[in-house]
């Protein structure tokens, strides 16, 4: 027997379709007293990017005041903002518009 | 070509290379981190207790509990570490983020938040920044 729950048909059947959730994002702030090394740094060690991608993250940072810095689900992004802010730079999540 | 602070050994630790000066700064900068993380009220409240999610009225609870303890641990951790002539790498990551954590505190509670607000400073808050920065720059090259 095959167990369906009710709301699931009826959302597929209104909509025709299963929209995907929205990802959120990590977003790392500028500010003057940082060194740039060590936005690198931290990029690296959290997030295990190249030194290549570190650097051109960190200098959004620093010319565009935030940069985007992960993308994904809600709990991960939770959880990187916490390493990213226990690493000492200002760090929020915040839903992809 | 000045001394190096920290060097990487063959072995992978980290050799420090601080005078006994050197090493008394940075204990007494983690003994403020660990000071703070205890005392909401604390000068340094205000960067240590930022919000993960700006947009919510609440953050989820078990996200600030890990940042408390991780911040907590890390700077005990430096103080556990302070007198050794080598560190492991997470170690040194340790004594990274705290001073990393105090250097972001101390811009917070001193409203330096943007250049101009830095470029207007002067005097024994500019020196102690930049030893706080200069600690940082020669352990990002180890690590």
């Amino acid at each position: 027997m095959t167990i369906r729950r009710a709301s699931t048909e009826r959302e597929l059947d209104e909509s025709g379709s299963v929209a995907t959730e929205r990802p959120w994002n990590v977003i790392v702030w500028n500010d003057p007293v940082t060194p740039m090394a060590v936005v690198v740094v931290v990029f690296r060690r959290i997030f295990g990017y190249p030194e290549a991608k570190c650097t051109q993250l960190m200098l959004i940072v620093h010319h565009e005041g935030r940069a985007v810095v992960w993308t994904g689900g809600r709990e991960r992004a939770e959880s990187y903002c916490v390493k990213l802010q226990v690493a000492g730079l200002q760090s929020t999540v915040e839903r992809d518009a | 070509m000045a001394p190096r602070l920290f060097t990487r050994r063959r072995d992978g630790r980290i050799e420090v290379r601080l005078s006994a000066d050197g090493r008394a700064f940075v204990g007494a900068t983690a003994r403020e981190v660990v000071a703070a993380e205890g005392d909401v009220g604390h000068a340094w409240g205000a960067a240590l207790h930022a919000p993960i999610d700006p947009g919510r009225d609440a953050d989820d609870p078990l996200a600030i509990l890990s940042r408390q303890s991780d911040l907590a641990s890390n700077a005990e951790l430096v103080l556990a570490t302070l007198e050794e002539a080598t560190l492991t790498d997470a170690e040194a990551w340790a004594w990274f983020c705290t001073l990393q954590v105090a250097l972001r505190s101390i811009a917070v509670a001193n409203g330096l938040l943007d250049d101009d607000a830095w470029s207007a400073q002067s005097g024994p808050l500019v020196e102690h920044v930049q030893t706080i920065q200069a600690l940082l720059f020669e352990l990002a090259r180890v690590l």
